[in-house]
Parts: C-alpha cells; structure tokens; sequence
C-alpha cells in the first residue's frame, strides 16, 4: 500500500513540476523572442547553478572524508584565488551581459520602429488601456484587455494612477513596474497568436491579488478588425431588453464613471464599457465576461473583490438585473 | 479579627434583606405628588450635578455661530421640548408641572449648564428624569444645533422666539387654510412639516431647513421612510416621520411634489466658480464623478429617486455631503453611491459645491 501511494507520488510529481513550465502566465512559455530568451537565460542559471552546488558539495566531501594529514595540492592558495574570485567574476560577468542583451537593458538602436502604441495606466485594482494613433492622439479606450497583432513590435507605455504598479505578461517579456508620474515603455513583439495572462507584479494595495489582464496575438486581418469595432461607438440594442438595460444604466447614474461610447454615459473614472461584452474577462481578469458575472458583480463587486472602488447597486433585482446585465454583455 | 470579619459580613447581608423586604412590603410611597424628603433631594441633585460634569469633560465646543443652527435647534425645540421645557410668552404647562422631577422650564432663566454638558446631556438624556436621550446618537451635528438653540433661547421673548421660528414666506391665513385642507386627513401632519419646511415647501431657516418643493414623489416618500424607519438617522425628522402611517406620507409627498419651485438660473460666475467645476466635470483624478450625471436635468432621463439640487439651501447641502463623506448619511435605495462619491471631499469643495448649486436657484 505505502510502496503503491510513493509510486503514485513519483509519478504524479514530473507532471505537477512541468504543469508550471507551461499556461498562460508561464515564462517557461514563452510567446516572443525576449520571453524565449528569458526562459533560456533562465534554464542555463537554473543548470550552472546546479552544477556549481554538486562541485561545491563533493569538494566539501572530500575535504570532509580527507586524512588528517592533507595532501600538498589540497591546501594551495590558487584554489580561493579561482574559484573565490576569477570564476564569480567572469561568470557573473558574463550573465549580466547576456542579460542585459535579452531584456534590452543595453538599448533598442537595433530594433525595428514600433508598429502603434499602447499606454496602459495601472489604477487600484484595473488597467486602464488606450491605443494611440501615430499623432499620440487617444483612438478608444478599454480595460484589462490588450490585442497585439502577430510579429509586429507594439510600444506599451506604461503608468500609473496611483500608486506603483507592476506590468508583467511572463509569456511575452520581462516585468517593468509603473510609477505615478512617469512613463516606462516596454516593447512587446508576440511570435504567435495565443493568449497570455498578465498580472500586477507590485504590490499595490488590497485588491492586488486580482488585478490581473489578458494580452491576445491575433494574425493581422483580424487585429484590423478588431482595431475598427473598438474604435466604434456601442450599437443600439436590437430588443426590449436591451433598450431596459440601457435606459436603467443611464438613469441610475452608471456614466458618472463609467463611459459607453454613442451614449450620454461619458465617465471617466471607472473603466471604458463601449465593448465590455467582447472583453474576456471583467473586475481585471477576476471572472469571465457573462451576464451572470456581470450581474453579480454590479450587485455587489465587494463581494467578489474586496476593497473595489465601485459602489453596490443592490437597488437592481429580477428583471431590471437581468436587463442591465444582458445589454452590458451585448456590447461585443 | 476574623470574629469581626464575620460580624460585618452578616450586618451587611442583614441590610441587604432589609432593603428587600422594605421594597416588597411597598411602604415606599413612589407618588409623584409626594416630594422627595430633602436629604434625598440633596443626594440626587449632588449625583446627578456630578455625573453631568464628569461626563462633560473632554467635550470639544465647536463654533455655534451660523444661524442656521439656531433655527434648526428651536424647530426641533417647539415640536418635541417645548411641551415640557416651555416657550417664551406660554406659561409652563400646569401638567408638566405635577412631574417629579419637575423638567426645568427654560425661557428666560439663566443657563444652569456650559455648552459642552447641555451637549451631553441632549445626547445621553437623564436617568429617573423623563428626559430622553438623543434618538440619533451620532448626529452630533443636530445636537450642536439644540446646544446652538439653548444658548439663545434666555434672551429670546415671545415676538423674537417666533420670528425665529417662522420659516418661509408669509401668506395670508385663506392661502395656508385653503392648503392645510387640500391634504386632506393629513392636514396635522403637514403643521408639523410646515413649522420647519414651510407650508409651500421653500425650507429656510438660514438654510437649516431644506427645500421640499419641486422634489419628485418617490423621492420624498423614500426620504420620509428612510426617517421613519431610522435608516437616514436624524433627531429631527426620525420623531415626526416615525408618527406617519404609508397614506399620510402619500399625502404629504403629493402636497410637496407638487409645489411650485423658482426657475433655474445660471449661477454667478466669480464666486461659485470651483462648485461649478465639481458639479459639472468632478474631480476624475480623485476618483469623484461630476454631480450633474445624476443631479442634472438635461442630459439623461431623470432617475425618480435622485433629488434635485438647483436651489436647494447650501447650509443642509453641505451637511447632507459631510454626512455623505464620513459615511454615516442613509437615505433612499442610492444613497450608497454618494459615499462612493464623496468620499475625499474636503470642507471647502463641500462649501463651493453647496454654494454653486444654491445660487443657481435663487432670484438675483
């Protein structure tokens, strides 16, 4: 029996282990070049490392094992000279290069123009994100959510609100963290079309463990596409219940935060909803977007997210709820 | 020693069942025709002067200069103290006067008590006196104002403690008998809204008391329930909402509803500039959103629930926005988002804002 559960056990454990190595919010994973350079980098320390500790071991078990009477090559200076020393030096040495070379610490001069922008702002406990036109000028706005195009090198700029944030998607590159007053930029070139999970990286206050994001890699037709329907103002609801949720959303005060494009709603302090019903996620990654979550959530987003800036609105029950919740999920 | 220690024990025990039996046998006369005999009259009064000044140490006076708040103080003073405490130019009331402990009759006498003790005792009441405590404890703010109305009510005589009353604009007796008549069974009810919130629904009082006329029905009867059931915690207004049964406040939400109110008119520009700013665009970087999504008129259709502001008084709008920001002001079903919203709202933006939309109510 106890011989069965080991082996079982020893099964299982490879699997659990390599499990890591891959998903979307793996850097073993890797999605573009600089993750695929980080996870080699990572790999080669991972191995040196190992190495150098099994070196280290045996040399103490033989010192340990040693006669009294140590032979003449075992006490030579040379041995702290290099192995305390030179070998530290050049090895470490050698890893910041590379490096550096990876996350691009050593400046871009080599890397081709960025296709567009994206300035992504950290806010407790979302991601406000803009796409920017060649001017710098803001073409829409969205949340939680970006959309690169395969192969082309995209600029984030990154900020924030607040306090500091931390921007990091490990299946496409390294982290960078977002500071109040400043902007970092993190280039992102996604290899192949995909999904990968980002997730604050700083922590920022109560809500940090659920302020994460999604960045998807389309081939380049879609993205265009994708580009035009979010430029686009939310389209009129096409049934009764749409045309309820709407009404209630409007007089119930939702657009002193909130903004939906082609309506009065013009808030700025809460996230854009032009398109929330095409985003995959809503509360930053929290649940998938439906109009049972969204329900819940304008009932009550403290319950599923402690500390959320957004006020209940437990005055929305039956048919009203329903009606609020589907005219949000209709604005794909 | 221990000999003695035993002895004591049982004379204690002794007395003690002799308190018992004495109480059991009712000799002790609890009439109030009855006075107290004077040593216990001496014991009490020594106790309770005592207890009030310990209590009242560490209160913090705050200034009790606005008018307002001695408007607000006596409107509550004539519904619900002055049937024992006594108005200027109405002789104590030969009922109240059969009260053991007889409750002090105010007008005219010198005050007894220093600002920070009247405080405490309006807020906790007194033990064995009849006097209640404070029906909203935390509405400190209230009770300033009854502390406000105390300090004045000495020097007040008849003539002057009515026209601080009076709030409004005076009509001839035919207008308000002909709208005391038009509510119908709730004609009592409306006297009573009236001393404060005038029979037209105008408010006043320096501001104290807030506009009624114009508001929608939902809203006053949300308002009126939320009072009542203690919900919107008020000392005022819990007393004469909680005395109203569902018909009476349709009555009165319908008689205010329906109340003319004066145009809307832009408000003047230099003074009430940065209220503008707040009420129209908010402060989006503080996360506090711009007033006029739900308190404007054009934009968006009105929601029924959210009260219209043009015009109403900035002394209870600032208030209402303190109450909001610590918290502590219930109300109708939304009354949540305005935490939300003021929340980080400092004294002077409340000020601007309550004076933007005051101004933009009232005839230049």
């Amino acid at each position: 029996m106890r011989r069965h559960t080991f082996t079982r056990f020893a099964e299982a454990l490879p699997a659990a282990v390599l499990a890591a190595c891959s998903g979307p919010q793996s850097p073993l994973d890797a999605g573009s070049d600089e993750a695929a350079g980080i996870a080699i980098l990572s790999w080669v320390m991972f191995a040196a490392a190992g190495l150098i500790l099994v070196a280290v071991l045996a040399l103490a078990a033989a010192a340990a094992r040693a006669p009294a009477e140590q032979p003449r090559w075992a006490t030579r200076e040379g041995w702290v000279v290099a192995a305390g020393l030179v070998f530290p030096i050049v090895m470490l040495s050698a890893l910041l290069a590379w490096g550096l070379s990876i996350t691009g610490g050593g400046g871009g001069a080599s890397s081709p123009p960025a296709a567009f922008r994206i300035a992504v702002a950290g806010e407790q406990w979302w991601w406000r994100v803009t796409y920017l036109g060649p001017d710098g000028s803001a073409l829409f706005s969205t949340a939680n959510e970006l959309r690169l195009p395969i192969g082309q090198r995209v600029e984030v700029d990154l900020t924030s609100a607040d306090v500091i944030h931390s921007f990091w998607v490990p299946g496409l590159a390294g982290k960078l963290d977002m500071i109040p007053g400043h902007v970092n930029t993190l280039p992102l070139v996604a290899g192949r079309a995909g999904t990968w999970r980002g997730q604050c990286a700083e922590y920022c206050g109560g809500a940090h463990a659920l302020m994460a994001f999604t960045v998807t890699a389309l081939p380049a037709p879609d993205f265009e596409r994708w580009m035009a329907a979010q430029a686009a103002p939310a389209a009129e609801p096409d049934n009764a219940e749409g045309r309820r949720g709407r009404a209630l959303f409007l007089a119930s005060g939702c657009g002193a935060c909130h903004a939906v494009r082609g309506t009065p709603a013009s808030g700025t302090i809460g996230p854009d909803l032009t398109h929330v019903g095409g985003r995959p996620t809503i509360g930053a990654g929290l649940l998938p977007t439906q109009r049972g979550t969204l329900a819940a959530w304008i009932v009550d987003p403290g319950h599923l997210k402690p500390e959320v800036r957004m006020p209940p609105f437990p005055v929305f029950r039956g048919e009203d709820l329903r009606a609020l919740a589907a005219w949000l999920e209709s604005l794909r | 020693m221990r000999r003695t220690l035993v002895i004591l024990g049982l004379l204690v025990a002794l007395g003690a069942v002799g308190a018992l039996l004495f109480a059991w046998s009712g000799l002790y006369n609890v009439a109030a025709s009855v006075p107290h005999w004077p040593p216990t009259r001496w014991l009490i009064e020594f106790g309770l002067e005592n207890s009030v000044e310990t209590h009242a140490r560490g209160i913090e006076v705050p200034p009790l200069d606005d008018p307002a708040l001695v408007h607000a103080g006596l409107g509550h003073y004539e519904g619900a103290c002055q049937p024992c405490h006594g108005a200027p130019g109405q002789p104590p009331n030969p009922l109240v006067r059969r009260m053991l402990p007889e409750p002090p009759y105010l007008p005219g006498q010198e005050l007894r008590w220093s600002p920070a003790q009247l405080f405490w005792i309006v807020r906790h009441g007194l033990k064995y006196t009849g006097m209640p405590a404070w029906v909203a404890e935390h509405r400190d703010d209230e009770i300033w104002a009854m502390v406000a109305a105390l300090l004045r009510l000495p020097e007040l005589d008849d003539a002057g403690y009515r026209r601080l009353l009076a709030s409004g604009a005076r009509m001839p007796a035919g207008e308000s008998a002909r709208l005391l008549a038009a509510v119908g069974p709730a004609g009592e009810a409306l006297v009573a809204c009236a001393r404060c919130h005038g029979l037209t629904g105008a408010g006043g009082g320096a501001g104290a008391f807030p506009a009624l006329a114009g508001q929608s029905r939902e809203y006053l009867m949300a308002s009126l329930k939320a009072y009542a059931l203690g919900t919107r915690a008020s000392g005022f207004m819990q007393p004469v909402a909680g005395a109203l049964d569902d018909e009476q406040m349709g009555r009165l939400a319908d008689h205010y509803a329906a109340m003319p109110t004066p145009p809307v008119r832009p408000a003047p520009n230099a003074a009430t500039e940065r209220g503008r700013a707040i009420a129209e665009r908010g402060l989006p970087e503080r996360g506090i959103p711009a007033c006029v999504t739900c308190h404007g008129g054009n934009a968006l259709a009105r929601n029924r629930l959210f009260p219209r502001l043009d015009g109403q008084h900035a002394f209870y709008l600032a208030q209402q926005l303190r109450l909001f920001a610590v918290g502590t002001r219930g109300g109708t079903a939304f009354a949540e988002l305005m935490q939300a919203t003021t929340h980080g709202l400092d004294e002077a933006e409340i000020r601007a804002v309550a004076a933007y939309y005051a101004a933009r109510g009232r005839p230049r």
